[in-house]
């Protein structure tokens, strides 16, 4: 029996998927199949942030922390140690979700706000940290970091934009279809029942501990996987991979989607982002029109788009006792 | 009657106020044993170290023979101590169907243990639903229900996996009759047909009188009376003994 309200989702986003498939015929130019390309990444980082965030309810203001570690791992990786790419891509990987491990095992006996203050302030001090790190090229004796970055070497022939773009496109409908799918598992409703009460799922035979920690590993991992992709467009790591506002964007993605959707905050990240860099809008005028967003988004829709609208079809499918039968 | 649970010399303290002091109590196999008390005297407190969301000061559990006094509360419901909740607190995000389903899959181990492996989860659920007159409403978020329906949920996920001891605080207060009978029934049901034990914390003397086999008072933090539940009349609360004391003084004065 399903019971799921994502029933419809799968579809619509196969639509959507085809949409963005033909985009590129369409004689869209470069600069703005970059934006999308960087903008399926944010989008797979903004759903990685609605596992922990969301379904799971541990509200992570350090989310950056896992993205950033993914491209500075590929970044000294492969520039410092001379690694392969793909081998430094598995190795950030295996580093963002250990990183995921260890906050999700630090924050599991905290609730609430100081879950929030635990991650923004290990987010920080990794960004403080690499802010300040100079990082010695033993093979040429360059100096790299700081806010200059570190370059990633993909050795070989770059992605043309449009592999790129069809690369990230790709990897955007695998992580989602992933996400929904681990949203839809035993471990996605243990997720949901601890983020909507502990005291009933710890009454309910749930283990809390384990599975926040679980919950923080698959959300890092999915933010390193993004990362690992970022590093590989962009082509260098920089603090900013650790910042603050990068972990703001996460959660505000998610407030405006919906938390614990999946599908809204993907969306949303992906919708926003686009327009956001795809107009050139400075820095300063972005950070207002996502306050704006989420103001109008909080007004009209208190629990996101998407999450608003699934309120209303449960809603909908609420039938009394003798009046037949809900599905 | 084996013990199925013995609390034994359970103290608990909140800062300076003694809640507990020293209470032992058992519950055997297959046997409904009523917690009686007034407001504050400790009833809830002893139910919280029971089923382990607080651990006590002093003393021990035993369930089944075993200490589990240093174990959590989600290790104790897959051991088969599971219990309701006096305010119950639904997932806002689940239904009532998914709500249930949390706790079908938790304890599974405690299910197998029982040999009922054989029957599906969806069947069990779903009978479990028919049981607890909550199948109509399946599909209803658990945050939109009514009071009693709540109390029904509360009820339906302590007993999904069949637990050998469930905790029932309070779960008869502020039902219509219609409700409370219904789950009257279905506890008189789950006892005689599943032989599971119950430790009811109530308010309403004629409910410990109607289900119980024994009932226990509880006053101060102490046990201050046992016996059976058709004695609970005889039961004179110690607040009527110090008003009797005063009461004398007064006619002696």
């Amino acid at each position: 029996m399903k019971t799921s309200p994502y029933g419809k989702i799968p579809g619509a986003l196969a639509a959507g998927a085809g949409v963005l498939l033909l985009l590129p015929l369409a004689g869209i130019d470069a600069f703005f199949l970059d934006v999308l390309t960087l903008g399926f990444l944010v989008a797979v980082y903004a759903g990685s942030w609605d596992i922990v965030g969301g379904l799971a309810g541990q509200v992570s203001l350090g989310h950056a922390l896992f993205f950033g570690a993914a491209t500075y791992a590929c970044a000294l990786l492969t520039s410092l140690a001379g690694w392969p790419f793909p081998l430094a891509a598995g190795a950030a990987l295996l580093l963002s979700t250990a990183a995921g491990a260890a906050v999700g095992t630090l924050s599991a006996p905290l609730k609430g706000p100081f879950v929030a203050l635990l991650t923004l302030v290990l987010g920080e001090a990794a960004h403080e940290f690499f802010l300040g790190q100079m990082f010695f090229s033993p093979r040429g004796g360059y100096s790299w970091g700081g806010e200059g970055g570190i370059p990633v070497l993909l050795r070989g022939q770059p992605l043309s934009p449009w592999a790129a773009y069809y690369s990230a496109l790709a990897f955007l409908v695998l992580s989602t279809w992933l996400m929904l799918r681990i949203a839809r598992s035993e471990e996605g409703l243990f997720w949901t029942a601890l983020s909507g009460s502990e005291l009933s799922a710890r009454a309910s035979g749930v283990d809390i501990q384990k599975h926040k920690r679980r919950a923080f590993m698959v959300g890092a991992a999915l933010a390193g996987a993004a990362g690992v992709g970022f590093a590989a467009c962009v082509g260098r790591a920089t603090a900013d991979d650790f910042s603050l506002e990068l972990s703001f964007q996460a959660a505000t993605f998610a407030a405006v989607g919906g938390r614990g959707t999946i599908v809204g905050p993907v969306l949303s990240a992906l919708v926003l982002h686009s327009l956001l860099q795809g107009t050139g809008i400075p820095p300063a005028g972005r950070v207002l029109l996502y306050a704006l967003a989420l103001l109008v988004t909080l007004r009209f829709f208190p629990g996101g788009v998407a999450g608003t609208l699934r309120e209303r079809a449960r809603s909908r499918r609420m039938v009394l006792p003798g009046k037949g039968e809900g599905r | 009657m084996s013990d199925l649970l013995l609390a034994e010399g359970i103290t608990k303290s909140f800062g300076t106020n003694r809640v507990l002091r020293g209470v032992t109590l058992a519950v055997g196999r297959g046997e409904v044993v009523g917690l009686f008390g007034p407001n504050g005297s400790g009833k809830t407190t002893l139910a919280n170290i029971i089923s382990g969301l607080i651990p006590p000061d002093r003393g021990r559990i035993l369930f089944e023979g075993k200490d589990v006094t240093r174990t959590t509360m989600d290790a104790r419901f897959r051991a088969g101590i599971s219990r309701t909740f006096q305010i119950p607190d639904p997932y806002p995000s689940l239904t009532v169907i998914e709500s249930v389903r949390v706790a079908l899959l938790c304890g599974k181990p405690a299910r197998h243990a029982g040999g009922e492996e054989k029957e599906g989860m969806e069947e069990r659920l779903e009978s479990l639903l028919v049981r607890t007159g909550l199948f109509s409403q399946r599909f209803w978020p658990a945050a939109k229900l009514s009071q009693g329906c709540l109390r029904r949920l509360e009820f339906a996920r302590a007993i999904s996996c069949l637990p050998r001891l469930v905790l029932l605080d309070e779960v008869f207060s502020a039902l219509s009759a219609r409700d409370e009978a219904e789950l009257v029934g279905l506890m008189r049901s789950l006892h005689r047909e599943k032989g599971i034990s119950f430790l009811l914390i109530s308010h309403n003397p004629l409910i410990l009188e109607e289900l119980c086999d024994r009932v226990v008072a509880i006053e101060d933090g102490r046990i201050f009376w046992e016996g059976k539940p058709g004695d609970l009349a005889k039961y004179v609360p110690a607040a009527n003994h110090a008003h009797g004391r005063e009461d004398g003084m007064q006619e002696e004065g």
